[in-house]
């Protein structure tokens, strides 16, 4: 199998007007290509931390991040860029659409950046609504969505380069219970056609459809 | 990226904001238009003037520009002569400016007088009636603001009186002319009473004093030969009188417009000074509230190169749009102020202070377009280096 | 070309002292001239009529200061008094004049003298020192026109600019307003608060730019009595003027933040919280 995300001994401290915030303190952790892996622990373990190092938002103080072999702290932020856009996918907590474009153009948005042709991301943008299934809504802005319907069009959003990856940070942190079943069933379907996935919650239910759950406590893997 | 769609929408999200600030950079490229137009306008409208009728040289009396003083030249018919011996002169023609009494009936008025050599000269269109010709001594041309002032039309016959001699308590010479046709006096003043007579009749009209006297000579030269060398080869042939170009006399006349080139100058950079400050805090302040959404861009993986672009795209579309509404309005302000300045008396009607001329209205264009650019650009740095994992932490909900 | 009265031009050049056997005329010379040619009281000079005619040795008697004029200040000419006489020969004109003035008795009403003198006599014209007046300061009424003008394009821009800066510093107030209009208070409240922030910073900007017009006021005086020469004053800043633009300031700044601080507590809370993300 592929490792396509290999994390070692990664650390992350914040100074703080003197003193220094220590968010991660060593970690390690490798996903294989197909794999479902949910990072669960209580508020303040560093798991947003944690998902942002290995979506390259941010590099840790020591340790290494490698994608598909390629190490993240050895890369200029240009190629870094180039390959969040082509490798990775992100979900976020809220939403983070651009309110002022259409679901259909917030989805188009990576493809334009990668340079595919308005013809064919147009196709694709309603190929990817229709999975999340909203192709009734694709000339939608934000506001006029409801959270679920949003966080659908991230997915999509995310899905629309067909990344190696896709990090979700509490995807169904700012929704209700049925609208959150939602959302996991869209990551089930996803899982099973082949996406890696590596989902941070606190949602419990995540925990019984990962293929893997890594526990944190105070800015470490337990087990 | 779809930069222009994005700029275009975020700029419509804030309609009140972005319009504001479009107006008020409008006004600022209005003024900004006014002044380009103010520091050139006046000369390149006066040089325009001066070689409306293609004399190139004028020649006065030492020490004087053009119908600047009363002085004349005197001994013309042999300067005339002397000068015409110049291989590259074509033609010499004199003016004498003198005033006279003019009366119609029972109406007088005091008329700014002209002897002119009609077959060439180079001060006044003939609007209706027919021109002088070479012999003739009887006939008048009588300015616009003249015939009316007069009451008089072509055909009917005017007195003039020559200059009065309270010694003698007489009018000196009288003589009964016929309007022949009403001309437009190139240098003339808005509503300045104007006459032409031939310059023969003129001088016999002024007494001795005036006798073979002439305010002005007019020269043009031969277009293939070299304007400079004629220019000092007549100054040295002729070191008693004021040879000047008309580059020479738009030079003088420069000096005496040095305030309002610093004028235009002053007023023209606030105005570029407030467009930085309306386009500059505008798009810092658009920078700041949208952090989050630009993280979130950073964060799907768009270049920082696009991002300072959109932000960039946002400068120009407010100082595109704003110039191009102020051009419309700085067109306006200039005729407004254009007719309060060319009020000032004696100034030539046909001189203008704002000419629009596509050379520095180009310049004007491209200076505040620079300028909106470069007003974003600490703003398009900012957005550029929005550090992501902090930016996305602390974006309000 | 911008006509003048009539003025006598005449040349100078300087001779050499011994030259003058013939009888030196006396005259008075602006310090302008004496600056620029270095002569001095005693020094002698001949002088002539551009339009021909005699020659004659001139002595400076007197180097004088011609009042201040704003009508001559972009003249180049140099000034030079003459005793009548020697004048009106030199240029071969005797017993002329441009110009007399004329005083009349006290009592004497200007307007019916005028006339009485305008029916007796002939060949010349009269008028009244306030038309003249008049007359030879449209000029300035012109100037002073545009710079009205000016002024008016200025406010209207430093206006716009003013509602445009406090509606950015407002509406950056938002997630505030939000804030205090959540925690209960009143829009009364908010708005006054707004609108005292506003005050003070056109109250601050408008101190700030009375400094700024103070120095650029000094700056351009300096300049142009040093280019001209001359003592004339050319940018007065007055105490009407100051509170006038402090007003200006101050009612136009309270408009613009009254106007957007309207405009925000006008707004239900949660719209303003929503808006912002
Ligand atoms: N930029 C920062 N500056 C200072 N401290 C930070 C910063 N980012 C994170 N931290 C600290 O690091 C620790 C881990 O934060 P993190 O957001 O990763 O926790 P989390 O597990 O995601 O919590 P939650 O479940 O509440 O989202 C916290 O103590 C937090 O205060
Ligand atoms: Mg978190």
């Amino acid at each position: 199998m592929t490792i396509v995300l290999d994390a070692r001994d990664l650390e992350r401290r914040h100074a703080l007007e003197g003193s220094e915030v220590t968010a991660l303190r060593g970690v390690s952790l490798q996903v294989e290509e197909g794999e479902y892996v949910a990072i669960v622990g209580p508020s303040g373990s560093g798991k947003s931390t944690l998902l942002t190092l290995l979506g390259g938002l941010d590099l840790p103080s020591s340790g290494s991040v490698a994608i598909l072999g390629a190490s993240l702290s050895a890369l200029p932020d240009r190629a870094l860029t180039r390959l969040r856009l082509e490798r990775i996918g992100f979900v976020f907590q809220r939403f983070h659409l651009l309110p002022v474009l259409t679901a259909r153009e917030n989805v188009e948005l990576p493809m334009a950046e990668m340079g595919v042709a308005p013809d064919a991301r147009r196709a694709r943008a309603a190929e990817l609504l229709a999975y999340v299934g909203l192709a009734d809504r694709s000339g939608h802005r934000p506001t006029q969505l409801s959270g679920g319907e949003m966080q659908r069009v991230a997915i999509a959003r995310a899905l629309a380069n067909r990344p190696a990856i896709l990090l979700a940070d509490e995807p169904t942190g700012e929704l209700d219970a049925a609208t959150g079943r939602e959302i996991l069933a869209l990551f089930r379907r996803l899982h099973a056609d082949g996406t890696t996935l590596v989902v941070v919650t606190h949602d419990e239910r995540v925990t019984s459809e990962a293929s893997r759950v890594v526990r944190m406590l105070d800015g470490r893997i337990v087990d | 990226m779809m930069t222009w769609r994005w700029a275009i929408r975020d700029l419509l999200r804030h309609p009140t904001r972005s319009a504001l600030s479009l107006l008020g950079v409008a006004v600022a490229a209005a003024l900004l238009l006014d002044m380009v137009m103010l520091s050139g306008g006046i000369e390149r409208s006066f040089g325009e003037l001066l070689r409306s009728r293609g004399y190139q040289l004028r020649i006065s009396p030492l020490g004087t520009l053009p119908f600047d003083t009363e002085a004349t030249l005197g001994d013309v018919t042999a300067l005339t002569v002397a000068l015409r011996r110049d291989p590259a002169v074509r033609e010499v023609a004199p003016v004498l400016g003198s005033t006279m009494q003019g009366a119609h009936g029972a109406i007088a008025a005091s008329l700014v007088t002209y002897g002119v050599t009609p077959t060439s000269q180079g001060i006044y269109t003939l609007e209706s009636g027919r021109d002088l010709t070479a012999t003739d001594t009887v006939g008048i041309l009588l300015s616009v603001p003249a015939a009316t002032r007069l009451g008089a039309a072509v055909g009917d016959t005017v007195s003039l009186r020559g200059r009065l001699d309270p010694q003698m308590a007489n009018a000196g010479a009288e003589r009964r002319v016929l309007v022949r046709g009403i001309v437009r006096f190139l240098y003339d003043a808005r509503e300045q009473p104007s006459v032409a007579v031939a310059l023969a009749a003129a001088q016999r009209l002024g007494g001795p004093d005036l006798t073979d006297r002439a305010s002005v000579l007019m020269v043009r030269i031969d277009e293939a030969s070299d304007l400079t060398a004629v220019t000092a080869r007549l100054r040295a042939a002729h070191a008693d009188v004021a040879v000047n170009s008309i580059d020479d006399l738009v030079a003088q006349f420069r000096l005496r417009l040095t305030y309002f080139r610093q004028l235009s100058l002053i007023l023209g950079s606030i105005s570029l000074v407030v467009t930085v400050l309306l386009v500059g805090t505008l798009l810092a302040i658009t920078v700041n509230e949208r952090s989050g959404e630009i993280a979130t861009l950073r964060a799907i993986g768009v270049a920082r190169m696009n991002i300072a672009r959109q932000v960039l795209v946002q400068g120009l579309l407010l100082s595109v749009l704003g110039g191009a509404a102020g051009m419309v309005l700085g067109l306006g302000t200039a005729r407004w102020l254009d007719a309060i300045l060319t009020s000032f008396p004696g100034l030539p009607a046909a001189i203008s202070f704002f000419v629009a001329e596509p050379a520095p209205l180009a310049i004007a264009a491209a200076t505040l377009l620079l300028t909106g650019v470069l007003a974003g650009l600490p703003s398009a740095w900012r957005a550029a280096s929005t550090p992501i994992a902090a930016a996305l932490r602390s974006d309000a909900p | 070309m911008l006509r003048r009265l009539a003025s006598c031009v005449v040349l100078i050049t300087v001779l050499w002292p011994g030259h003058a056997k013939a009888q030196r005329i006396g005259i008075a010379i602006e310090q302008r001239l004496a600056e620029a040619s270095g002569l001095a009281v005693g020094d002698t000079l001949s002088v002539a009529s551009p339009n021909g005619g005699p020659r004659r040795p001139a002595v400076v008697a007197a180097i004088i200061e011609p009042r201040a004029d704003p009508a001559t200040i972009l003249r180049k000419e140099y000034r030079v008094r003459f005793h009548l006489a020697d004048l009106a020969e030199l240029l071969g004109q005797p017993d002329r004049i441009d110009r007399a003035a004329i005083l009349l008795q006290p009592g004497v009403d200007p307007d019916s003298a005028r006339a009485l003198l305008d029916r007796t006599a002939f060949g010349y014209e009269l008028h009244g020192t306030a038309a003249l007046a008049a007359s030879s300061s449209t000029t300035f009424l012109v100037v002073s026109r545009f710079h009205r003008a000016i002024a008016i394009i200025s406010v209207l821009a430093s206006a716009i600019f003013l509602l445009c800066l406090m509606l950015l510093k407002v509406d950056a107030r938002r997630q505030d307003v939000a804030m205090l209009r959540f925690i209960g208070i009143s829009r009364r409240t908010v708005f006054i608060a707004l609108l005292l922030e506003a005050g003070v910073i056109a109250a601050v900007g408008g101190v700030l730019g009375i400094g700024i017009a103070a120095l650029t006021s000094a700056a351009v005086n300096a300049f142009y009595q040093q280019t001209f020469a001359t003592t004339l004053i050319f940018s007065l800043l007055t105490w009407r003027t100051i509170v006038e633009a402090a007003l200006l300031g101050l009612v136009l700044g309270l408009g613009a933040g009254a106007l957007a601080a309207w405009r925000l507590v006008r707004l239900p809370p949660l719209v303003l919280w929503g808006r912002a993300g």
